[in-house]
């Protein structure tokens, strides 16, 4: 209901029907703050009955319908607006749930509900309390299996009996009257704005702007200026050549020894017939290198399909290749080795480690980058250079 | 001549016609007697060993031999197991995996058929025909649990899953769970390379290394779980959905709940 000095009244002084009596006058103009009482208001009178809901829209008057309470006011928000015009007027029906027997015994076992509920806290807060002192846990034990579930069931029983007997509460026990809370007019009071307008103006004499033309230029031309500090940032960004050559290139050089996790380097009779190796470049922080590594397979050299040009790069067999997937970058270490397949086990890409890593099934484009290795004089095996072409997934700059 | 020089000739003569026949007698004896049986030659280690050899192939020619052939050689069923060891004998044996029963894409684990006795005896006749991959002296679970944690995600997690829960692999093929199997039937996994699997030997992983990856593998998998259902270890997959259905479930019904009029 509008008040005098509500500034939507102002707006529309003509229509403060108030929500005490609803008239059988005709008001279209009506808008929902009008039309409903606010919640401080209902507050303050208790005993006045709504009068009709939301109209906006529509060409209905509050005293269309006369509800008794909000919940047969939310039914009609329900319903569409033909239905509205045509229903009849539900019938004030005044709901005193003191004399309602039915309805005492009703709210005296939900009281009952809510104190259980909150006992049930009690119990699990003691509960979670005992198990954690009393139980002398030991890690790795089966006798103590039950520790951390039991801790969280006790703790579960102690929040959710609180939040569930308070909901039983309120469903059950608390008035559900619906209230519309009004919204606050959006802006600062007038003397407000007045106010600030009249600081804002004694500030600028303040600093004398207006009148020292030197100062005013001057700051005008550095602030203008600061505009281009950014440029340099954006330069940054690229060039592109340097990033290219970032993406294009990894720890492998000719000569680099191939290392396990561990830094020890692999020897050409370590590995058996049907065995990988994780392999990494014996660099500073060699292992630690996202893009270098590298799987090493030794199968028999008569299953080796060997690439024309590509002759050199395999030695009796063992062969290596990129263990990143061309695909979206995850490992690929997933190799059978009666097969030859190499798997990615995100996306199931699989790669013919005998064929030049060929993907032979998946959405891999291309297949895996391989590793032209050789041995050095102590029998241990070194890379010949970086890989053919950039590890990894696509990018826009890919030459190859 | 004179006669007295002639008499002894003629007598020594007859020696070496005797030495002869008697070498000749000896020498068609042992060309033409039976010959003892090669698999006998490890009678030279411990009776107990021969022993196991002989019971081996018993127990070989009545369950093997069908589908790996009379001599090993392998046939239209089965591949030679001449080389393969006594490391491939405990873990196609061990676990199940042989006796095959019906050909699929890859052996299953099955309730085994032999016992482990009856399993050291096939492997010791396996072993003593081609020779091939041993299983160490000593416990096999043994060493450093970090290092073998290490190793196992390095080398196993990438095929049979962080926990062990195994995962799938192309065309049908999977590495398998490792909960059920035992201390001796990883290490001879390993050893050996079965099916898919890459094989990992001395020169790669240490004795001692693969000792402390089988620690490992028995450690995760028979482990107790304190913190309650691990929901296979399969690890965010089934933890999200869980998540997505019970516990964004269980707030829509809690909402509605809440939303509802008594």
């Amino acid at each position: 209901m509008s008040t005098p000095d509500d500034p939507t009244a102002n707006a529309t002084p003509t229509t403060s029907t108030g929500g005490q009596q609803p008239t059988s006058t005709p008001h279209g103009g009506q808008t929902a703050a009008e039309a409903s009482p606010s919640i401080r208001e209902r507050l303050r009178n208790p005993g006045v009955q709504s009068s009709g809901g939301d109209t906006r829209g529509s060409d209905l008057t509050a005293g269309d319908f006369r509800q008794t309470d909000s919940r047969s006011e939310l039914h009609a928000h329900g319903r569409d607006e033909r239905q509205l015009s045509q229903s009849t007027p539900p019938v004030e029906q005044p709901i005193d749930r003191q004399v309602d027997a039915f309805e005492l015994g009703r709210q005296a076992r939900a009281e009952r509900v809510v104190a259980a509920l909150f006992l049930l806290s009690l119990l699990g807060t003691i509960g979670f309390v005992l198990v954690y002192f009393l139980w002398d846990f030991a890690f790795d034990d089966p006798d103590h299996v039950l520790y951390t579930p039991l801790l969280g069931i006790t703790m579960a029983l102690a929040l959710t009996g609180i939040g569930a007997g308070a909901v039983v509460w309120a469903k059950n026990l608390m008035d559900d009257e619906e209230t519309t809370q009004e919204r606050y007019p959006f802006g600062s009071s007038p003397e407000d704005r007045a106010a600030t307008g009249t600081a804002l103006k004694a500030g600028l004499a303040e600093t004398q702007l207006p009148r020292r033309k030197l100062l005013r230029n001057t700051l005008l031309l550095s602030g203008g200026a600061l505009a281009v500090l950014p440029v340099p940032f954006l330069f940054g960004l690229g060039p592109y050549q340097n990033k290219e050559a970032k993406l294009a290139t990894t720890g492998w050089q000719p000569g680099v020894r191939l290392i396990r996790k561990n830094g020890s380097p692999v020897n050409r009779d370590d590995l058996t017939l049907g065995a990988v190796e994780s392999v990494f470049p014996d660099v500073p922080r060699g292992t630690k290198l996202a893009d270098s590594a590298a799987l090493l397979i030794r199968m028999r050299p008569e299953d080796l399909t060997v690439r024309e040009g590509r002759e050199d790069w395999s030695l009796d067999g063992y062969v290596c290749y990129s263990a990143i997937c061309t695909h979206l970058g995850c490992p690929v270490k997933l190799y059978e080795q009666q097969t030859h397949n190499l798997l990615c086990p995100c996306h199931q890409s699989t790669f013919s480690a005998d064929n030049a890593a060929e993907v032979i099934f998946g959405p891999a484009a291309r297949p895996l980058p391989q590793l032209a290795i050789s041995v050095d004089d102590e029998g241990y095996f070194i890379a010949r250079g970086d890989f053919s072409e950039p590890v990894g997934p696509s990018y826009w700059e890919r030459t190859s | 001549m004179s006669r007295s020089t002639a008499r002894p000739r003629r007598k020594l003569n007859q020696y070496v016609v005797v030495l002869v026949g008697l070498a000749l007698l000896g020498g068609l004896y042992t060309a033409l007697a039976p010959r003892t049986t090669a698999q006998e030659e490890p009678q030279q280690g411990s009776s107990d060993q021969s022993l196991a050899v002989k019971a081996g192939r018993d127990l070989y020619l009545q369950g093997c031999s069908t589908c790996h052939g009379l001599n090993l050689q392998g046939g239209a069923g089965g591949p030679s197991l001449i080389g393969v060891g006594e490391a491939s004998v405990v873990f196609q044996v061990e676990s199940g995996r042989m006796p095959l029963a019906n050909g699929t894409v890859q052996a299953p684990r099955k309730d085994p058929k032999y016992t482990i006795a009856q399993v050291d005896q096939l492997a010791a006749y396996i072993q003593a025909n081609g020779g091939g991959p041993t299983l160490p002296e000593g416990s096999l679970t043994d060493g450093d649990l970090q290092e073998g944690g290490e190793l196992f995600r390095l080398n196993c997690a990438s095929c049979h899953n962080f926990a062990g829960s195994g995962g799938a692999l192309t065309y049908g093929k999977y590495a398998p769970e490792l909960a059920p199997a035992s201390a001796r039937v990883i290490y001879s996994a390993m050893q050996s390379g079965p099916e898919s699997m890459p094989r990992f030997g001395d020169g790669q992983l240490s004795v001692e290394e693969k000792k402390a990856i089988t620690y490992y593998v028995r450690y995760i998998t028979t482990a107790t779980q304190p913190g309650g259902n691990d929901l296979g270890k399969y690890g965010p997959v089934p933890e999200g959905l869980v998540m997505w259905l019970a516990g964004i479930g269980g707030l829509v019904v809690m909402t509605l709940w809440i939303g509802n009029r008594a």
